[in-house]
């Protein structure tokens, strides 16, 4: 038989593709369903939230960076006052440290759980996106008893947090993470031997440790591929020297790991958080900081561990009471841009596969 | 390899590296921009060192320079390291540091896309946070100004 004569073509994914979690447009070049080349087009949720904040007073910026990743606002907010903590040198109650870690773990859990349900929804099974926001409800409900909010909190302030969590928290809380627990372990057998999910993810979109660290992947798509390197032991902030949790790795960096590496890592934050009650102390909540807060001049370069790679805030202070210039940095960017190199010549579907497991997520790119 | 000791190696075998105060948490060098590619790729080879990542760039307008400012770390040393760039006001321009780092392919873009500093040996130096056919100038300067653009009293 002679050989079928074949013609490269292009296609627009998106910008309102279901399945690119947001606004974002990859121009496809395909060879039948073979991908040749992709080209992401960002930019369509950019709202200039760096330029904005230079306008603001610092207690102001942190709302307007709620909405930098709202996934996990609770980060944004602490990265933040982080930085501008680092910079006038506030020493932060112990109980805000506390509160702070469970916080941040509880939104760990929250934003693994959308990762979850939309990468597997993605991927062909819809059950599992109905059971993770189910999951992600009953931590939604334990922000909402604390600060009021769901999705944008401002709980985080600098020096502390904004208010005390309600007497009937911590029951609550416990019983949340025992449940959530469980409810992975029901998970991992579900979807972990199902033999079509195997076939859509195991050996999908491999990614290299060499790549990976070239092109600034952190986060769990870097361990997932053998790196072992969380900021929160590797450059430690905050107090989680204090509690006992593994850091999960996998070796083969395919989707099937990245997958893995959020599911255990979501039991190891419910390990932190069920410390984080026990050793919960009394005290202060806020270090005393004036309303008009003014750090002396100065740079410096805050990052944390987020649910999606390294989160980082670069904030240079010229001694006035609104921040010179702020530099908001998320995981997503630099894996978006680590998409085109690992989908060359896997199927259109698979691509979905790979771009639901990096779990980018678009306001984060476009800030 | 503690902060400490980081700093009076960088000292003693990077003679192109001054160290700044202004770095508050992590060290920060200055480096001229012609030395930059250089410093970097010894930076990253150098096995006491290892800087294989590159976690950030950031632009900055300081009104009388504009800075480019390196966010560096190394993943088997857990070190960490920022270096700065004093460029001109008029005119700026810097060399790619891709070659050594992949990832400052998009940091750059957006830099040469927001502030206006020409990248060179850049490989795709297109627009991509701005629309594409934007023509006000490069909104992250602080010069530039909007007529919905209200700046707060300075207090």
């Amino acid at each position: 038989m002679a050989e079928l004569r074949t013609e490269e073509f292009q296609v627009n994914m998106g910008p309102h593709h279901p399945s690119t979690h947001g606004v974002c447009r990859l121009l496809l070049t395909l060879d039948g369903e073979k991908i040749i080349k992709v080209e992401p087009y960002i930019g369509y949720l950019h709202r200039a939230i760096e330029k904005i904040c230079e306008n603001r007073t610092y207690p102001m910026c942190i709302p307007i960076l709620d909405r930098f990743e709202y996934v996990t606002a609770m980060s944004c907010n602490y990265v933040f006052s982080l930085a501008a903590e680092r910079l006038a040198e506030i020493e932060v109650p112990e109980r805000a440290e506390y509160l702070r870690v469970i916080m941040l773990e509880l939104n760990r859990i929250a934003s693994h759980m959308i990762f979850f349900g939309t990468t597997v929804m993605d991927i062909g099974a819809l059950t599992p996106f109905l059971y993770a926001l189910r999951e992600r409800e009953m931590i939604m409900d334990l922000f909402e008893m604390t600060c009021g909010q769901r999705l944008t909190y401002n709980y985080i302030r600098i020096g502390g947090v904004s208010r005390d969590i309600p007497k009937e928290f911590i029951p609550k809380c416990r019983e949340t993470i025992k449940t959530i627990d469980e409810k992975i372990e029901e998970y991992k057998r579900l979807l972990n031997g199902n033999p079509i999910w195997k076939a859509r993810t195991i050996g999908i979109g491999k990614l290299s440790p060499e790549l990976a660290i070239a092109y600034g992947a952190s986060g769990p798509i870097l361990r997932a591929s053998g790196v072992e390197y969380d900021l929160r032991r590797d450059d430690p902030y905050s107090i989680y020297d204090r509690f006992d949790y593994k850091i999960p790795t996998y070796q083969n960096g395919d989707v099937y790991d990245r997958y893995m590496v959020r599911l255990d890592e979501m039991q190891e934050s419910c390990k932190i958080v069920a410390q984080a009650l026990d050793g919960l102390p009394e005290g202060d909540i806020r270090a005393k900081v004036k309303p008009n807060f003014k750090p002396p001049e100065g740079e410096v370069y805050t990052r944390i561990e987020n649910s999606r790679g390294e989160m980082g805030v670069h904030l240079i202070s010229d001694g006035t009471n609104k921040p010179f210039r702020l530099k908001a940095r998320g995981g997503s960017f630099a894996h978006l841009q680590l998409l085109p190199e690992i989908s060359k010549g896997c199927l259109i579907a698979d691509l979905v596969a790979i771009f639901a497991s990096f779990d980018v997520i678009l306001p984060e790119v476009d800030r | 390899m503690t902060k400490e000791e980081l700093k009076s190696y960088l000292e003693s075998n990077y003679p192109e590296l001054t160290y700044s105060e202004s770095g508050k948490y992590d060290l920060l060098f200055i480096v001229e921009a012609q030395k930059l590619v250089k410093t970097c790729e010894k930076l990253r080879d150098d096995v006491k060192l290892q800087f294989n990542y590159l976690g950030n760039i950031s632009g900055v307008d300081t009104t009388e320079n504009y800075l480019t400012v390196y966010q560096i770390a190394s993943i088997s040393n857990k070190l960490r390291l920022d270096i700065k760039v004093i460029l001109p006001h008029d005119n700026p321009s810097i060399n790619s540091v891709q070659s050594v780092w992949p990832a400052a392919n998009w940091y750059e873009r957006e830099i040469w896309e927001l502030y206006g500093i020409e990248i060179h040996n850049h490989d795709n130096l297109t627009r991509f946070l701005l629309p594409d056919d934007w023509d006000q100038g490069h909104p992250m300067r602080k010069d530039w100004d909007a007529p919905d653009f209200i700046r707060f009293p300075q207090k």
